[in-house]
């Protein structure tokens, strides 16, 4: 006997670089939104996504809020440590072993990191100087080497982006730019410049899961899968991030009983460099092979295109708090589907998916990517 | 004496074990790539681990390199903890062998063009793997 899962409320903190405000406080916003927006006061258990932690930082933001005494886990998966939080929660709720559950996402960068996040120095390919933008720079000049993407279509997911963002007003950066400027920016990885890259943040997202029981508000998790990456190497003809991706959606889709992915209305997805919204949008079979940069140069996945892609900004524009990003993509798509999205509001918004795909292990393809369908009311 | 042992708890231990690849020489003097190959899959890495990392299969230890393609490549021109930038950095498909990242030489040139043929050369004198530009 299992349960059907429904997202019963969500709520963020502003997202940006506010190192006057502790994770405390961040985590206070997202969470106080999420329990009035569920009307509820409690819960009985919590999952917490972080990747810098520190240590004891889940029990020490929610026992400032009197959230004590009931179990509290925290899970790290790289940049989908909230996505794993939420499908750790939804699993909770969906075999009963608890009834309401608060997936919480929090990270503090701009306190922990001068620029780029330092690479890890225990693995091989952080010790020899691999900087995440470098990593995505490697499959961008590949895209580019073999035809599948032009500097311009790279750029124009970052004009979009940017554009949805206006209309975002918890979104960390926004701004009408034009192909042109994104490309002349300064570079930080070859072809990838900074307008192509998602800022340094702080920030908190929550999510109340429960049983789904029809609700007007409630949005229900139609299906969710989560992966750890295999092998990546020449075995495989796509770049880094792109099967675990594929598989990882393949999964979702058949858990929620979906034939195609172009049934979806409105997704949020991992674009923490231009690059990752191509290769996710092609990878999830939104889009043809190689026409993922076109698709954004033609507007498909812009706000009134037929598939609008990262409606918030995206990380380009929101920023990437690691641990919080998961959640405050299922808080957008959950805003999408009960129409309270305003003027960023994709328009009859029946089904929304997420997309979150967290790396950095050598060798691995991804250390995690989770996928999750929505369904409004 | 349990005092001084705290002391020295509170010092941060440095990494001892080098995660990177480990370059050593080939008998013509040529540089290689300390790995495995798998038994059962034949997954090759640049690693000497226990299993294979695709198939857990038995492993037995391989060597490889010199020659190599590139598979892409990037030049950082941030700052990176213990780094000067800007550096090249390439995937390289050691011939029948794993993709290794490797730095480019020389040191603070340009980005090898994809599908190039490089050549391990021996590692920096921090332990980084390095490859050339095969003329
Ligand atoms: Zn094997």
């Amino acid at each position: 006997m299992t349960n059907a899962v429904a997202v019963h409320g969500v709520g963020t903190s502003h997202f940006g670089r506010q190192p006057e405000r502790d994770l405390v406080a961040l985590a206070w916003d997202a969470v106080h939104e999420a329990f009035t927006d569920a009307g509820v006061e409690e819960v009985d258990a919590v999952w917490v996504g972080t990747v810098f932690g520190p240590p004891g930082v889940a029990q020490r933001v929610l026992r400032a809020m009197g959230i004590t005494g009931i179990p509290v886990i925290t899970v790290e998966n790289a940049c989908a440590s909230g996505t794993t939080a939420f499908a750790e929660a939804h699993e909770a709720v969906r075999t009963g072993r608890y009834e309401r559950v608060l997936a919480l996402g929090i990270e503090q960068m701009s306190t922990a990191f001068d620029g780029a996040i330092t690479p890890e120095d225990t693995d091989p390919e952080g010790r020899t100087g691999l900087a995440l933008p470098a990593l995505y720079a490697m499959a961008a000049a590949r895209y580019l080497h073999l035809g599948a993407a032009t500097p311009e279509q790279l750029a124009a997911v970052s004009v979009k982006n940017h554009a949805h963002a206006l209309h975002n007003p918890r979104a960390q950066y926004s701004g009408r730019y034009t192909v042109e400027e994104v490309l002349a920016s300064r570079m930080i990885a070859d072809p990838l410049t900074l307008l192509q890259c998602c800022p340094t943040s702080d920030g908190a997202a929550a999510a109340v899961l429960g049983p789904a029981t029809g609700g007007s508000r409630e949005v229900r998790v139609r299906g969710l899968a989560l992966r750890s990456g295999v092998p990546w190497n020449h075995a495989s003809p796509h770049v880094w991030g792109h099967d675990i991706v594929r598989d990882t959606a393949a999964d979702a889709l058949a858990a929620a009983g979906l034939a195609d992915v172009a049934d979806v209305d409105v997704l949020e997805v991992h674009d923490a460099f231009t690059i990752g919204e191509i290769v996710t949008t092609e990878a999830l079979g939104l889009v043809k092979p190689g026409d993922g940069g076109a698709a954004a140069a033609r507007g498909d996945t812009a706000l009134g295109g037929a598939h609008p892609v990262n409606p918030s900004g995206g990380l380009l524009s929101r920023g990437h708090p690691l641990g919080a990003t998961g959640l405050a993509q299922i808080a957008e798509i959950t805003w999408q589907l009960r129409d309270e999205a305003g003027a960023r509001q994709v328009e009859g918004a029946r089904l929304g998916l997420v997309e979150t795909m967290g790396g950095g292990v050598s060798v691995l393809d991804g250390n995690a990517c989770v996928v999750v369908l929505l369904e409004a009311p | 004496m349990a005092a001084v042992d705290a002391l020295e708890e509170a010092v941060p231990h440095p990494i001892t074990v080098d995660p990177r690849p480990q370059v050593t020489t080939g008998p013509d003097g040529l540089p290689r790539v300390l790995g495995i190959r798998c038994r059962a899959c034949g997954e090759v890495a640049a690693y000497r681990w226990p299993r294979c990392p695709a198939c857990r299969g038995a492993v037995e230890p391989a060597e490889f390199g010199p020659d190599g393609t590139v598979w892409s490549a990037t030049v950082v021109r941030i700052p990176v903890s213990g780094r000067t930038p800007p550096y090249a950095l390439a995937y390289v498909d050691l011939d029948a062998g794993p993709r290794v990242l490797a730095h480019v030489l020389p040191a603070g040139g340009p980005a090898p063009v994809i599908g190039s043929r490089v050549r391990l050369a021996e590692a920096t004198p921090t332990g980084d793997v390095q490859v050339e530009v095969v003329p």
